[in-house]
């Protein structure tokens, strides 16, 4: 009995150092170089693999990274601090680098737009925004949250038919702004916690600015003519975020709007926080996957 | 003539009729986490054939020259999870180094076959056919392990198959994504039972 089990353990003893001695053999002989820049950059990167900088990983990136083919301030979720610590490590400066982060230029809500029509065709952006009529305005948010699951950071919401950007929780992959068929999201440097923004992509003439939403920019221009970092563009203003500063005052711009299209967006401020403590948080309208095959009693 | 029949035969009721996924349910959980898409399925049939193939090797020579010969039997799990761990770990470090590009379209499926009961279960397949007949050779169990790879590899590739056309149909809300995809493999098994009795008809058709 004893005999036995001495004799069990002795063999899978010998059967592991055997093993062991093997593996350690073969880690020495198939020891792979690996650059040591590589492993101090996947270090510093934030491994999400969100493919925010166009490689496949945070593994890849830094590999491209380590082998000198791409910048050092590709990664959108690391910000500033991680692009500062790659280039410490590759030895390059870094002059400035902005979180870059998505504005929706459009900012009406159902009740703000016109000529909205019943819709049972399938609940995607993409589908609604080939069929006329789904709403007066052609150019703002279908509300049916296309961006809203390509969004992997629970980033956005829908509010009453708006994509709403929660940019506290937002990591700025830009992930969204391909997604939308109206190419209202843009990707904008985030010079400040909270940037001035326009908040409407409508590129008609006033009255039938007018005709489609209560909010809609009518392309006056009159923001343009006390600001010189706006300029008129397509009926639209246009903010030079090349030439922005977070010091400028835009309250001029603002206060000339009639249609309120200009708005600041990004992290709310402590001021915000009191000023909204006691409200009622918005109605968030989930959305629901469903086709047109829910709604009829034939099936083809 | 006849020792190529029998190997044949061997073949097809491990790689169709006795299907490890589909008839022994070992190494479902691979089946069911990289079935998704076809491409990535197949990296995956190919990895487990390679692994099970190098597990298979070495515990038919460890169980017939030392298990066997020493009476222990009972070692037999713990020495084949040792081989297998073992001998993954030392493919992937042999690919890594001299076929850099097949390492990467591997990616993490190599070292996930570590705990693949699949290859647990080849493994013991040999044991079983080893305790019952001393002259089970080393052919035998080669062809055992590249069929049951063979047969895994043609089990997910149906499954991501049948998974991608999944995606685009219209599922109930309750069955959407593992739900329907447990029920899609059942409805498999069921099919390849279709297959039962097909080694008989085989084996009067050859002699």
């Amino acid at each position: 009995m004893i005999e036995s089990i001495l004799f069990a353990v002795v063999t899978m003893l010998v059967l592991a150092s055997v093993m062991g001695f093997i593996l350690g053999w073969a880690n020495k002989a198939f020891h792979v170089e690996i650059d040591p820049k590589q492993e101090a950059i996947q270090d510093v990167l934030p491994g999400a693999n969100c493919g925010g900088c166009g490689y496949i990983g945070c593994n890849d990136y830094a590999e491209a990274v380590a082998a000198n083919d791409c910048a050092v301030n590709l990664c959108p979720v690391g910000g500033p601090s991680c692009t500062q610590a790659i280039a410490d490590i590759m030895g390059v400066e870094v002059t400035e680098a902005w979180p870059q982060r998505p504005v929706i230029h459009c900012h009406a809500h159902y009740e703000d737009r016109k000529g909205r029509h019943e819709y049972y065709g399938e609940q995607s952006c993409q589908a609604a925004n080939m069929v006329a009529g789904v709403q007066g305005c052609t150019y703002g948010c279908l509300g049916f949250g296309d961006c809203y699951n390509a969004c992997e950071y629970d980033a956005i919401t829908i509010v009453r038919g708006l994509a709403t950007i929660d940019y506290d929780n937002c990591v700025g992959c830009g992930a969204c702004a391909p997604v939308c068929p109206r190419n209202i999201i843009s990707i904008v440097p985030f010079k400040s916690e909270q940037i001035f923004v326009v908040g409407c992509s409508n590129q008609d003439f006033g009255k039938e600015v007018k005709d489609v939403c209560t909010l809609g920019c009518t392309g006056c221009s009159g923001c343009a003519r006390v600001s010189e970092v706006i300029e008129l563009q397509d009926n639209l203003p246009r903010i030079n975020y090349e030439a922005y500063d977070p010091s400028m005052d835009f309250t001029a711009s603002s206060d000339k709007c009639p249609r309120e299209s200009l708005l600041w967006v990004g992290k709310p401020g402590a001021a915000d926080l009191v000023a909204t403590a006691n409200l009622d948080t918005p109605e968030v309208a989930e959305v629901d996957f469903q086709t047109t095959v829910d709604h009829t009693d034939w099936r083809g | 003539m006849e020792h190529l029949v029998t190997l044949f035969l061997l073949a097809v009721s491990t790689a169709i009729i006795n299907n490890y996924v589909l008839h022994y349910f070992v190494g479902i959980c691979p089946f069911l986490g990289v079935s998704k898409r076809v491409d990535m399925a197949f990296g995956m049939g190919c990895a487990v054939t390679f692994v099970v193939s190098i597990a298979v090797f070495l515990s038919w020579v460890i169980t017939s020259f030392i298990l066997m010969p020493f009476n222990l039997g009972i070692l037999c799990y713990l020495v084949y999870i040792f081989v297998i761990a073992s001998s993954v770990q030392l493919v992937e470090m042999y690919v890594r180094k001299f076929f850099p590009p097949l390492y990467k379209s591997f990616g993490v499926f190599l070292p996930l076959i570590t705990t693949n009961c699949a290859i647990l279960f080849a493994c013991l397949e040999v044991l079983k056919g080893l305790s019952a007949d001393p002259t089970y050779g080393l052919i035998t169990a080669m062809v055992l392990a590249l069929s049951a790879g063979v047969g895994f590899t043609i089990a997910i590739i149906l499954m991501a198959g049948l998974r991608e056309e999944i995606d685009m149909s219209d599922v109930p809300e309750a069955f959407k994504g593992p739900g329907i995809a447990l029920i899609v493999a059942g409805i498999l098994a069921l099919a390849f039972m279709g297959f039962t009795g097909v080694d008989r008809g085989l084996s009067t058709l050859l002699q």
